[in-house]
């Protein structure tokens, strides 16, 4: 076990009846990085969100979070303890303002969760539309509250299913420029996205996984040029 | 609040206060029964309008109230008012009790558990006939002046307004909130959601046993089948669905506009006015399933807690 690690996932397996989901899988994940997840639709990617956040049980493996073993916590545990998500189905709480969506999850109630609320929806361009619905967003819009709202949690490992999907383009840049931001401000940031170039051009190391299995890992570069990858993606 | 909304709210309890002065013990009767359904409504509001739990059950912690204050005043010889408050705690130990394991389970079947509840109570009351009473109940002294049950029911139906607009202000409620909206979000945002849950469902059950307590007293008589109906849980839940759940005046609105309505359909159409209180149930259930408030909420923008 190496304490630099911020994140060891060793051996997981998830079945699912007679579906494998993730099989033996294996990830070490360094602090401050940035990484990818990539894979063809099944191959385990949120399976495997789900089962560092807690809301998945695994059968078999186990995932330690700075050293410390988190599988079987509850996923609130795990997230107060430092690792947040998003989802790639959208999960804000459409009936709550975006302001509330934000103050509902911050750790304190006080002046200053509101002020950083306040700064983290006009990050992404919400501050005028705070009190409106969630669910009355567009899509993309409420795909950057759910953003904002990790945000708030302030999490060390932030966890992002498909954060681009939806995105419009003049705010895609402002997000991407935030992700890159997330890893100045000392977090670790894991990825799944199937915008090859949004996934490539942000991570330092991706990681590919098929049927479950992770078949390679690897700087973007090395990844491309892959055999199992891209027969993975494209067939023989 | 606006002060304008608090100079409202203490003008219409202010004439609420001295109203029994003015008005035939009928209308005072009447109101009593109204305040009664605002803290029942009300305390539904606190866990089914606030995480999306329904209970189907509620009126259990009611019953649990109403015999907790009828066996104290008749075998120990309290007081009643005591012997009312005394319920909110045998009611509160059994949403302990059956909310820890029930509060797991999701959607139709925590609705269900809590119908098989209300069921399981009411056989243990029948059964157990030498302390309860059993089919036949349990008589009290017939109440001299109805007065102070007004006030009683009148201050707790005013705590349960006053309570659900402190929760609803605050990061709890909000929170309350996060699990009737996604409950699994909510859960991967840090937000322990048993245990807030579990709170609800406490603070929902104090305010049924009181009141229950309250009403064994005015009734002067209590048996299973009058204190434990289904239809005392459906009311509570038309009244807070037409109102608004979720919301402050949402519960109190319904249960007073319901509770008009009932009184002027019995007094006058007394054979069907169960089939016209079917009738508009599922009226609310169709045309209004986010009840008044929710709707002008929606299209003026109003906070939740006005």
């Amino acid at each position: 076990m190496r304490d630099s690690l911020i994140l060891e996932v060793k051996d997981l397996t998830k079945r699912f009846g007679g579906v494998t989901a993730i099989s033996r899988c294996s990830l070490a994940l360094e602090p401050r990085r940035i990484y990818g997840l990539i894979g063809p639709n099944g191959s385990g990617k949120t399976t495997l969100f789900n089962l560092i956040t807690g809301l998945e049980h695994r059968d078999e493996g186990e995932v330690r979070f700075k050293g410390e073993r988190i599988d079987g916590l509850k996923p609130h545990q795990i997230a107060l303890r430092g690792i947040g998500r998003t989802f790639q189905i959208i999960r804000i709480f459409p009936e709550l303002t975006a302001l509330e969506n934000l103050l509902v999850v911050a750790r304190s109630t006080g002046g200053a969760a509101r002020r950083r609320a306040l700064e983290l929806l006009a990050f992404v361009k919400l501050d005028r539309l705070k009190g409106e619905y969630a669910g009355n967003l567009s899509y993309g819009q409420q795909k950057l509250l759910e953003f904002t709202r990790v945000l708030i949690l302030d999490p060390e490992l932030i966890l992002l299913d498909e954060p681009a999907a939806g995105v419009n383009r003049t705010l895609l840049n402002d997000l991407l420029e935030a992700i890159r931001g997330l890893k100045e401000q000392g977090k670790t940031v894991v990825i799944v996205e199937h915008d090859m170039k949004v996934v490539m051009g942000l991570s330092e190391k991706l990681f590919v996984l098929d049927y479950g299995e992770k078949i390679a890992e690897g700087p973007p570069e090395a990844i491309q040029n892959d055999e199992r990858v891209v027969e993975a993606y494209f067939g023989r | 609040m606006k002060p304008l909304t608090w100079g409202i709210g203490l003008l219409v309890l202010a004439a609420l206060a001295i109203m029994p002065f003015f008005v035939t013990s009928y209308i005072v009767s009447f109101t009593i029964q109204t305040f009664m359904w605002v803290a029942l409504a009300g305390s539904w509001n606190l866990i089914s309008g606030f995480t999306g739990y329904v209970s189907f059950g509620h009126v259990a912690f009611f019953g649990t109230g109403a015999y907790t204050g009828a066996l104290l005043i008749s075998k120990a010889g309290w007081p009643w008012l005591p012997a009312g408050l005394a319920g909110s705690v045998t009611a509160a130990a059994l949403a302990l009790l059956i909310g820890y394991p029930c509060l797991r389970l999701k959607g139709p079947y925590f609705a269900i558990a809590m119908l098989g509840l209300n069921e399981v109570v009411r056989a243990l009351i029948s059964y157990f006939e030498d302390f309860t009473g059993g089919g036949s109940g349990i008589s009290l002294p017939p109440i001299l002046s109805i007065e102070p049950v007004y006030y009683a029911m009148g201050l707790s139906a005013v705590s349960v307004t006053l309570l659900t607009y402190v929760i609803i202000t605050s990061q709890f409620g909000l929170r309350l909130l996060s699990i009737r909206e996604d409950e699994i979000a909510a859960e991967a945002m840090g937000i322990n959601t048993a245990r807030l849950k579990l709170y609800a469902f406490l603070l929902s059950a104090v305010f049924p046993g009181i009141v229950g307590g309250f009403y064994a007293w005015y009734a002067s008589h209590i048996e299973p089948l009058g204190t434990f109906p289904l239809l005392t849980t459906i009311t509570m839940i038309i009244m807070c669905l037409f109102g608004g759940k979720g919301t402050v005046w949402g519960p109190v609105l319904g249960a007073v506009l319901l509770s008009v309505f009932q009184e002027l359909v019995w007094a006058r159409f007394l054979f069907v006015h169960q089939a016209l209180f079917g009738a508009l149930i599922v009226a609310v259930v169709l045309l209004l399933p986010k009840g008044i408030l929710g709707v002008l909420q929606e299209r003026y923008r109003l906070p939740r807690a006005i």
